[in-house]
């Protein structure tokens, strides 16, 4: 009963007025995110990071990462809400994880029930938050505490597992996706060696010693790589708006929402846990499972409310379970949940198995904050409804130029540099050409915020075996780890070869 | 157009794999109490990458020319001088200070995307630029470049 113990410190931390408030302003952004074409919940965390961390220069370091992380955790599931809106009422997707609810949304809100789908979508959203989060309390301790025993042999392999995952689905070509992720551990090496304080790669320039900045490259490769797609395909036509109309599901919507709920939560938080899998292959393999199952599914695709309940479920649990490896293990499964990680190691919380027991406070806090916050949601988001309706018209014109100044004043605010700065506009600009010519970002991220550790673990591994790289296979776990991610990248390339469509994850 | 950024992106990948192999044989191998030093781990991976651009660069030979799908053509001349406006407003941040920086840089960017509406854009990169340095150095006690010197 020690959880239970646990939990309810978290929540009492959860609670007081600051966190609150915190989580509030995590959603309520979190949701302007999804519903905003044109910034993702990837680029949202990461434009924030900044500002969350001027907002709590004042409290002391573990309360301050904390209040960051509760904010940014609610960016980010707060977006999975959002998306949906743009997705029902403008037929556009307001990030990629919605892209299945615009079959039946749009449907619905042309025949005027709208409002029911938006609230069915946020009632879905909300019981697969829950589910999810029970998961998490159940899965996070046990598993930690099987993790803690890894040593660096074991950890070098699992990292390779998580890189493995998220490369083999990442993007059309998994060349690119693999030399996405090199690249990204290659500039995890520029400056100052942590193991043996050498330089590397710095050329003397001082800028340089302490490594490229995380932070920087993350916003410059989404947020301001998104503005630059946006200008540059002349993106900028706002559609007509479905109008919401009533609000409350009738019962029938809710008995027939019923079981899609239920089946879309477990199955998007399952897909969730596994590194790689994302909201994206969430949402889409419970939209199949519901019209497989269904007793008739011709009616997918003219406005079935199962269409919208079971995908909208999905991905938000797909959420909540990317938060298992990424709290117990220290991989990251995708993109997003890679930017939390880097936030929580700027404030020197090393996500990982040791967590649980050094920093209880910021993860407990999370997940009492994690219900919390989506009870938040779904209190806000039945009347807001319209609210949030009227957000999608803040004309593009104003946006992206704020978009691109926000980013410029996150990054100067944290790093102080002319340098920061330049290399934010430079790796804007690389983001947008690489993205277009499908070139995965996520992975490069992954990469980047990986590789110290899957150096470190490396070294320490070596040094234990006198140099001899036989160790990752004598012991057993970390072979398994090792052949799991071959697996992981073989299988997909031999389904290719025998002519099979491989589905991949856009999101990341 | 896809094919050729393909070609060429495996070209620059394949010199920056070989940069990093180059670079990492002058990283000196002492590392005390490890025969492991902190040339490895960048040289195998600049290693990896080489042999992922030649992987690439087949791939891209191979593939038929795609056609770019020309729904709308791109607008690379607003790109570039947002772009542009980005990188000026980057490099002379410190210089010329937050709130007259931001300010110039927003009120280009509306008036680049479209045209007219000028007192709405004054207002608008105006409250911005004022606003978060207030809030930011005021309230928050943050840091970031004021008035220039000449200004005060």
């Amino acid at each position: 009963m020690e959880v239970i113990q646990f939990l309810a410190d978290g929540f009492a931390s959860a609670l007081r007025w600051h966190n609150l408030l915190f989580a509030l302003v995590g959603v309520l952004i979190g949701t302007a995110v999804g519903v905003l074409p044109g910034i993702g919940p990837m680029s949202g965390v990461a434009l924030l990071i900044p500002v969350t961390s001027t907002m709590t220069g004042g409290l002391g370091p573990e309360e301050a990462a904390t209040s960051a992380i509760i904010l940014l955790a609610g960016v980010y599931y707060g977006a999975m809400y959002g998306g949906s809106t743009t997705s029902i009422l403008l037929n556009t997707p307001g990030e990629s994880s919605s892209v299945v609810t615009t079959l039946d949304g749009y449907q619905m809100a042309k025949q005027g029930r709208a409002g029911a789908a938006l609230s069915i979508s946020a009632i879905g959203s909300f019981v697969a938050g829950i589910i999810a989060l029970i998961a998490l309390v159940l899965v996070a301790e046990p598993l930690s505490n099987v993790a803690v025993k890894f040593g660096p042999a074991e950890y070098f392999s699992l990292m390779l597992l998580g890189l493995a995952a998220v490369s083999g689905l990442a993007g059309k070509s998994m060349t690119k996706a693999l030399m996405m992720t090199v690249f990204g551990l290659l500039l995890a090496t520029i400056g100052m060696d942590n193991v043996s304080g050498v330089a590397r790669f710095t050329y003397g320039l001082a800028v340089l010693y302490s490594g490229l900045e995380f932070l920087t490259i993350a916003v410059g490769l989404f947020a301001l790589g998104e503005v630059f797609k946006t200008i540059i395909g002349r993106e900028y036509a706002v559609g007509t708006i479905a109008r919401v109309g009533r609000i409350l599901p009738t019962r029938q919507d809710l008995k027939d929402s019923a079981g899609p709920i239920a089946r879309g939560s477990l199955l998007g938080f399952f897909i969730g846990v596994l590194p790689g899998a994302g909201a994206t292959l969430a949402s889409f393999f419970s939209y199949i499972m519901e019209k497989k199952i269904s007793k008739n599914p011709q009616k997918f695709g003219t406005g079935a409310i199962e269409g919208v309940a079971a995908p909208e479920s999905a991905n938000n649990a797909a959420s909540g379970g990317a938060m298992i490896p990424l709290l117990t293990l220290g991989i990251p499964g995708s993109g997003t949940t890679a930017i939390l990680m880097g936030a929580l190691i700027m404030y020197n919380v090393q996500p990982g198995p040791l967590l649980f027991d050094e920093h209880p406070e910021v993860v407990w806090g999370l997940i009492a904050s994690m219900f919390i916050g989506n009870l938040m949601l779904l209190v806000l988001n039945m009347p807001l409804v319209k609210l949030f309706a009227k957000i999608i018209e803040t004309p593009p014109k104003y946006l992206l130029p704020i978009i691109v100044a926000i980013s410029v004043f996150g990054v100067y605010a944290v790093q102080y540099s002319t340098f920061d700065l330049m290399l934010l506009i430079a790796c804007g600009i690389a983001g947008y050409f690489l993205a277009k010519n499908d070139f995965p970002l996520a992975p490069l991220v992954l990469g980047l915020v990986l590789g110290p550790m899957i150096e470190n673990n490396m070294r320490r591994a070596l040094t234990g075996s006198d140099g001899d790289f036989s160790i990752f296979v004598a012991k057993p776990i970390s072979a398994v780890f090792l052949i799991a991610a071959a697996l992981w990248l073989v299988v997909p390339l031999l389904l290719k070869l025998r002519g099979k469509k491989v589905l991949i994850n856009e999101e990341g | 157009m896809m094919r050729g950024f393909d070609s060429y992106a495996s070209i620059v990948f394949f010199l920056i794999g070989i940069a990093f192999v180059w670079e990492s044989r002058k990283i000196s191998e002492s590392s005390y109490g490890s025969n492991v030093g902190p040339d490895i781990f960048p040289m195998g991976l600049g290693a990896i990458l080489v042999l992922l651009s030649i992987r690439l660069f087949y791939e891209a030979m191979k593939a038929p020319k795609g056609d770019s799908d020309g729904k709308t053509t791109p607008d690379y001349k607003r790109f570039l001088m947002i772009a542009g406006a980005g990188a000026l407003y980057a490099y002379y941040l410190e210089d010329i200070g937050y709130v007259i920086g931001t300010f110039l840089f927003l009120l280009f960017c509306f008036q680049t995307i479209q045209r007219g509406k000028l007192v709405t854009s004054l207002v608008v990169s105006a409250s911005f630029s004022y606003g978060v340095y207030y809030l930011f150095v005021q309230i928050l006690e943050g840091t970031l470049p004021g008035f220039p010197s000449w200004l005060q």
